[in-house]
């Protein structure tokens, strides 16, 4: 999985490119909290190019928006394929993560 | 006799590496089974990968110098996808087997409930030091 972030005018964008899995969840935990520490609490997670979450890889994304709530700020997940939103719906943690159909919208409102 | 149209299995340590692994024999399976919809596909390849998962996560090895294997064995039936997902040289399961309901916020906890959402069956079995998962899931057809 590969990962890269974009700060932009009211929140930071992290892509997360691959699978979102085991390996690789601790590194997004680790990556995000990296962007927040550097000033950036309000998060969007682009999950364009996610084609494959697990559970471990949920409870990456939980604990990420844990830590940029405690930053006060927030994350929400943007563009997600149809695997990622079934493990979403299966667990019903598609309640607690928010979902947008683009980065673009995820904060848009606010 | 069983009718197998294409079959993938993957044996090595039980690490990180493997769960790499089990991925793509799974993508390979897919390659060589098109006619598997898509859903079916999806759904079977993350009940495979969590279970991988859990024995990469748990399995504890019985003997302190043999470690853990982790066995992943994929047929494609003309109505069924099965797998068996093994932890070979383990000690018996520790801990509830049964799917949990962690909260909200729980970074955890939701892999076993996950794989009896995603399969039709799952059975558990244990024999000669190996622990082994049996997942199926008939075809939406």
């Amino acid at each position: 999985m590969e990962f890269s972030h974009e700060v932009k005018d009211s929140y930071a964008e992290v892509r997360a490119d691959g699978r979102l899995n085991m390996v690789s969840a601790p590194k997004l935990r680790e990556y995000v909290t990296d962007v927040i520490a550097g000033g950036s609490s309000r998060i969007v997670v682009n999950l364009e190019k996610t084609g494959f979450m697990d559970s471990s890889g949920l409870g990456a994304l939980i604990g990420c928006l844990k830590a940029a709530r405690q930053a006060g700020g927030d994350l929400r997940i943007a563009s997600v394929q149809p695997q990622v939103k079934m493990v979403l719906e299966l667990t019903s943690m598609d309640r607690v993560l928010t979902s947008y159909a683009s980065p673009e919208e995820a904060f848009s409102n606010d | 006799m069983t009718d197998v149209l294409a079959q993938r299995s993957f044996r090595g340590l039980a690490d990180l590496d493997a769960i790499e692994s089990v991925h793509d024999e799974l993508d390979g399976l897919w390659e060589d089974a098109p006619f598997v919809q898509d859903v079916d596909q999806m759904t079977f390849a993350t009940a495979v990968i969590e279970s991988a998962s859990n024995i990469v996560q748990h399995a504890q090895p019985a003997k302190a110098l043999r470690p853990v294997e982790l066995g992943v064995e994929i047929s494609v039936q003309p109505t069924l996808l099965q797998a068996r997902v093994s932890a070979f040289h383990a000690k018996p399961p520790f801990g509830p087997m049964t799917p949990g309901t962690p909260g909200d916020d729980s970074e955890s906890g939701r892999g076993l409930a996950l794989i009896h959402a995603l399969v039709t069956t799952v059975t558990f079995e244990r024999q000669d030091g190996t622990n082994t998962w049996v997942l199926t899931r008939t075809s939406q057809d």
